[in-house]
Formats: structure tokens, C-alpha cells, sequence
């Protein structure tokens, strides 16, 4: 009598390990949707996606410096919405194309800074002993530093640096160089705290039996990290890339703001700091900062929202009672 | 709290503090074309000046240990070299100028938003899941999520342009002559006013939040079932027994956030061109002047770790489960 498992082809096995898959993903959506503020969080998120990924068709096509056509800071009005800047430019254009630089920034920022992270604090909980102690070291340097000052002065550093080489002109995937080192920076200078949680988790994972009996029968430490460590601790990286992304998205149009970013592709940080750099608030014209102040006021509440949201249910003691 | 976690705490930070200035140091050597470049940007400075400050220096020595340590004595004796925006003058006068419009803002702006925050916050964890918690978690939320510069261009378009009531920039009015100390006391305060608000609303969200997080963890140990086992009225609870511990460990992770706190108060100032640090650092680094830029970092560096110092060490002196 042959048992059942032994039969399953490696077809067959994938399409279970799917199946399994999907029927998860539909009990957490299932268990999602019943918190409203989560899908309200996610429903803003939704269009502001929709705005980043296909701006042309809310805006038309990008105004660059060069195209403003209308008067200077004339204010909402039936042609210009939201009113123009000192360029003749519309601040709604503006406005929905800097929903994809400040978004792809974020974002990217966020995956580099949890990809570092992770590495750090897997590898730092797993492996222990001296290179535990070293990480954890330069772990608590990190911490411990104010690190948007740090960024502060690396960023000028980085930029000046590239400045002249072949380097400054291009861009990656139509982010310009800029924008990749504002990225690097925020990356370099957050990704701490997520590799301390990380480690806290991998510490407990390790003594668990599984991992035990994946090194009994000979898989290799980088085998265990990636294929067993790192899918159990999916549901901490994903709540606590949601966190990071706000604090991204919040140090990028600081930068923006004190005159680190890219004028030639404006964030919302960048348009507030084109605002502030020509007066807008002292000359009453509020419609300047209004748009791209609360669209990431918006963004940063949608995030929280969502968060909090995936906290809930991933961490059941937080959940309210009665 | 015993010696061994006093010394253990100092210890860590006297290392910190070593690391940070070692960073320092060869942020500034790894500026492009060298430090030189510093003085070199400066039209009116000359070769030789330029060749003399090389020798001074020591960039003709070897970097390390050499120019290393002289480095670090010079740090320790307040020379940070001379800023290139602010006409030559030395960093350490530069920074001693623009140091207390910021103490001033800063430690204002924390006290009130501290008290505002955990006032709010207990008030909203106190009646969870009623509309008290609602309206206030929903505030404190909204206030986290704004930046705190483009609160304050918002205050600045309604409270300065649009009804004129408080001064939209500076410190204090242009060319006033003060009849008395407070007519000055007056005007600086009109100044202070926009500013003080924009740091205190961005910051009390933040500190609301924890603490009524804080306070709902402490609602649920054993020790509160207790004393509403015997009886005692709600308010005492929530004052005697939930609200000292509930603070403590609010109060810390205000302390150890004191370089996030300075990094918003930096843009606060540059809106309002209030004449401190934060104004500073922008024109700082419009001008690339990294000697104020190296200065800046290396002050807030300390500050912060000594802050995290004192947070360990008032920590250890008031739970007794603090250990080494």
C-alpha cells in the first residue's frame, strides 16, 4: 500500500501548495474586509496608485518647466483647478505626476531599507556568536545617530561627489540619479529598526523544531534562512514595511523640502519646497502647498490605516475587546 | 539601579560618541575634492592662505592616525574650521549665534506638546472605544501624518497673510527700537507665537498616540484589576496607579526621539524664517557649507546620545526591573 503523499505528482504538489496559498489569501481578505478603517486606508491608496500609474489620464500630458502657459499663481479657477504656480504651470498636473515620483520613492525605499534589514537581522539572529555582535553593533550605531540629520549631510556629499561624471545624467528606469541617491539615503539611514525586529523573530524561530529537523537532514544555513526563516517572518516584514513606508515617504519630502530633491521630476516635498522658495505662503497663495500637502497627509493616513489594520490581525492581542 | 549598569551606560555612550566623531571625520575627508575644497570655494581666499591652511591642517600628513587626531583635538577644543556662506567666520561663532532662537523654539514647542500629548492621549485611552478615544486618536492621527513645515505654511497663509494677526517672518520686527525689555519680550513673543504653534500641533499627535497605547497596556496588568476589585473610583485608578506607570515609558521614547525632534524643528524654522539652526542648515546646504553641515551633525549626535543617556539612567532610577 503506497501512502497518498508518495503518489502527488510534482504537478500535482505545486497546484496544492497554490491552492493552499489562495485559500489563505482569501481567509486574511476575508478577515481584512471587515475592518473599515483598513479598507478606507486601502480605497485611498487604490486611487492614488491609479494617479501615479496612469497620471496622463486625470492630467494630460506633464508640464515641465518649460510649458507653463497661463498666468503666474493665479489661483483655483474652472481651467486650473487647484490654480497655478509661478511658472504659469497647473498645480493639479503637478500634483498627480508628483504621486509617482513621491510613490516610486517610497516604495523603492521601503524595499531597500526592509531588504537590508532583513538581511541584517536574519543573518545577525541565525548565525549569533561575533557576527551577531557585530551587526547588532552597527545596528545600535544606526539607531542611536539622528539619521535625518545624517541624511542631510550624506545626500549634498553623495550628489556633489557624482556631479560631472557620466553618472549625474542618466537615470534608471526614468528615475533620475537624483532621486536613486535620495532613495540609497533614506535606505542606508532607516533600515535599524526593522533589522532589530527581525532578529528578535529569527531568535525565536531558530529553536523551533522545524528548523531543527530541516538541519538534521543537511540543509545548509542559507537553505534555512531563505526557505524557512524568511517565509515565517513574511507577516512582520509586511507590517512593518507598511510602518516604513510612511516614515519614507515623510523623509523624502523633508529632503525635498530643505532642497535636496529633483525639480525636473517635483515630489510633493519638492512642490512644497518650490512654494516655499518663491514666498507662496507669504503671498496668500494657498492653493500652491494645499494639493500636494494633502495628497501626503492623505497617503501618510491611508498607510497608518492600513497598518493598523494588518496589525490587528496579525497580532491578535492587540484586537479590542467585546 | 547598581553601578555596573551606571558604568555599563556610560561606557556605551563614551563609544557612541567615539564612533560618531570617527564618522565625522571621514564624511569630511570623503568630501568631493577633499577639504580644501571647503576654503577653495571661497573666490577671496588665496593660494597661499589655502597652502598655510593645508600645513595647519596637516593634510600633508598621513590621514590616519596623523590628520586623525588632530582632528579630534581640534573637535575638542570647539575648532570646527570656518563656514564658507557666513563670510569665513569661524563654525563655533556661527552655531553659538544661531543656538538659542533654537533652545528657545525647541524646548518651548517640546514642554507644551508633552503636556498637550499626554494629556490627550490618556484621555483618549481612559475611554476607549467611546467617541472621546474616536475624536481623539482620529486628531492625534491626522497631526502625526502632516509634515510639520507644511502645517506650518498652512498656519502662516491663515493666521499671518490671511488675517494679519502675528508676524509672518524673523524673529523679531526689522529695525524696532524697544521703549522697554517688554515691548522686546512682546515682539519676539508675536514672533514666536506661529512657529510654537506649528511645532507643538506636529509633535503632541505623535506623543498622544503612544501614550494612549501606553496607558491601555497598563490598563490591563493584573495590578488594575485589583484596585477596581476593591472598589476603588475610577479616576483614582487612572491617576494613582495606571497613569505613573503609563508615563514612564511614554517619556522615554520622547527622550530617545530628540533627533527627530530637532530634525523637524530645522524645517519649522526654515518656514518661518526663524533665525536659528534650522534656517541655517537650508542655507548651509544651498551654499554646500559643509563645515556647519559636519558641526551640526556632530552637535545633534552628541545631544541625542546624551539624551538617550539620561533616558537609560532616570529609566534605571525609577523601575527597579531595569537590571544590567
Amino acid at each position: 500500500m503506497t501512502a497518498a503523499g508518495a503518489t502527488l505528482s510534482s504537478g500535482q504538489l505545486r497546484a496544492e501548495r497554490w491552492r493552499l496559498r489562495l485559500q489563505g489569501w482569501r481567509s486574511f481578505w476575508r478577515r481584512y474586509r471587515r475592518k473599515r478603517a483598513g479598507v478606507l486606508g486601502l480605497a485611498v491608496l487604490i486611487v492614488f496608485g491609479t494617479m501615479a500609474l496612469f497620471p496622463s489620464l486625470l492630467a494630460g500630458p506633464f508640464q515641465d518647466v518649460t510649458a507653463g502657459t497661463s498666468d503666474s499663481l493665479v489661483g483655483p479657477s474652472a481651467t486650473h483647478l487647484l490654480g497655478t504656480d509661478e511658472l504659469g504651470r497647473d498645480i493639479l498636473n503637478l500634483t498627480v505626476y508628483g504621486a509617482r515620483t513621491s510613490l516610486t520613492i517610497g516604495l523603492v525605499a521601503t524595499f531597500m531599507t526592509i531588504f537590508l534589514g532583513a538581511v541584517v537581522g536574519i543573518a545577525a539572529g541565525y548565525i549569533g556568536g561575533a557576527v551577531d555582535t557585530v551587526l547588532m553593533r552597527i545596528t545600535d550605531f544606526f539607531l542611536i545617530l539622528p539619521t535625518f540629520v545624517l541624511a542631510l549631510i550624506l545626500a549634498p556629499i553623495v550628489l556633489d561627489s557624482i556631479k560631472g561624471t557620466p553618472l549625474a545624467s542618466g537615470d534608471f528606469f526614468g528615475v533620475s540619479v537624483q532621486l536613486v541617491v535620495i532613495i540609497l539615503i533614506i535606505a542606508i539611514t532607516s533600515w535599524a529598526s526593522t533589522a532589530r525586529i527581525l532578529r528578535a523573530q529569527t531568535l525565536s524561530l531558530k529553536e523551533r523544531a522545524f528548523v531543527d529537523r530541516a538541519r538534521v537532514i543537511g540543509s545548509s544555513s542559507t537553505h534555512i534562512m531563505w526557505r524557512h526563516i524568511l517565509p515565517n517572518c513574511l507577516a512582520l516584514i509586511v507590517a512593518n514595511a507598511v510602518l516604513t513606508v510612511t516614515i519614507s515617504i515623510l523623509t523624502e519630502s523633508t529632503l525635498s523640502f530643505v532642497g535636496l530633491g529633483d525639480p525636473s521630476q517635483p515630489s510633493w516635498g519638492q512642490l512644497l519646497e518650490s512654494a516655499q522658495a518663491v514666498g507662496a505662503p507669504g503671498l496668500g497663495a494657498w492653493w500652491y502647498t494645499f494639493a500636494p500637502g494633502v495628497s501626503i497627509v492623505l497617503v501618510m493616513l491611508a498607510f497608518t490605516l492600513v497598518g493598523n489594520a494588518l496589525d490587528e490581525i496579525l497580532n491578535p492581542k492587540l484586537s479590542v475587546r467585546g | 539601579m547598581s553601578g555596573r549598569y551606571l558604568a555599563r551606560k556610560l561606557v556605551q555612550a563614551a563609544i557612541t560618541i567615539a564612533l560618531i566623531v570617527a564618522v565625522n571625520f571621514f564624511l569630511f575627508r570623503a568630501m568631493p575634492g577633499g577639504p580644501e575644497r571647503a576654503i577653495g570655494h571661497n573666490p577671496n581666499v588665496s593660494a597661499a592662505s589655502i597652502a598655510a591652511l593645508r600645513e595647519r591642517w596637516g593634510l600633508d600628513k598621513p590621514l590616519f592616525p596623523d590628520q586623525f587626531l588632530d582632528y579630534v583635538n581640534a573637535s575638542l577644543h570647539g575648532d570646527f574650521g570656518y563656514s564658507i556662506k557666513y563670510q569665513g567666520q569661524p563654525v563655533s561663532d556661527v552655531i553659538a549665534q544661531q543656538i538659542w532662537p533654537t533652545v528657545l523654539l525647541v524646548g518651548l514647542g517640546t514642554i507644551l506638546s508633552v503636556i498637550l500629548g499626554l494629556t490627550l492621549g490618556s484621555a483618549a485611552g481612559w475611554r476607549r472605544g467611546r467617541w472621546p478615544d474616536y475624536l481623539g486618536t482620529a486628531v492625534s492621527q491626522a497631526l502625526y501624518a502632516m509634515p510639520s513645515f507644511w502645517l506650518g505654511m498652512i498656519l502662516l497663509v491663515i493666521f499671518a497673510t490671511g488675517l494679519g494677526w502675528f508676524p509672518s517672518f524673523g524673529m523679531s520686527t526689522a529695525g524696532a527700537v524697544y521703549g522697554s525689555w517688554v515691548d522686546n519680550v512682546i515682539d519676539v513673543g508675536s514672533h514666536l507665537v506661529l512657529p510654537l504653534a506649528t511645532f507643538t500641533l506636529g509633535y503632541m499627535g505623535e506623543y498622544s498616540l503612544i501614550m494612549r497605547s501606553s496607558l491601555i497596556e497598563t490598563l490591563g496588568e493584573d495590578y488594575i484589576m485589583t484596585a477596581r476589585a476593591k472598589g476603588l473610583e475610577g479616576g483614582r485608578i487612572l491617576r494613582e496607579h495606571a497613569l505613573p506607570n503609563a508615563m514612564l515609558p511614554t517619556v522615554t521614547i520622547i527622550a530617545l526621539n530628540v533627533g527627530y525632534i530637532v530634525a523637524g524643528a530645522l524645517t519649522i524654522e526654515y518656514v518661518f524664517s526663524w533665525p536659528g539652526l534650522g534656517t541655517m542648515t537650508v542655507d548651509a546646504l544651498g551654499a554646500r557649507d559643509y563645515p556647519i553641515l559636519q558641526a551640526l551633525f556632530l552637535l545633534l549626535s552628541v545631544c541625542v546620545v546624551l539624551a538617550n543617556l539620561l533616558a537609560d539612567i532616570v529609566y534605571g532610577f525609577l523601575d527597579p526591573r531595569v537590571k544590567v
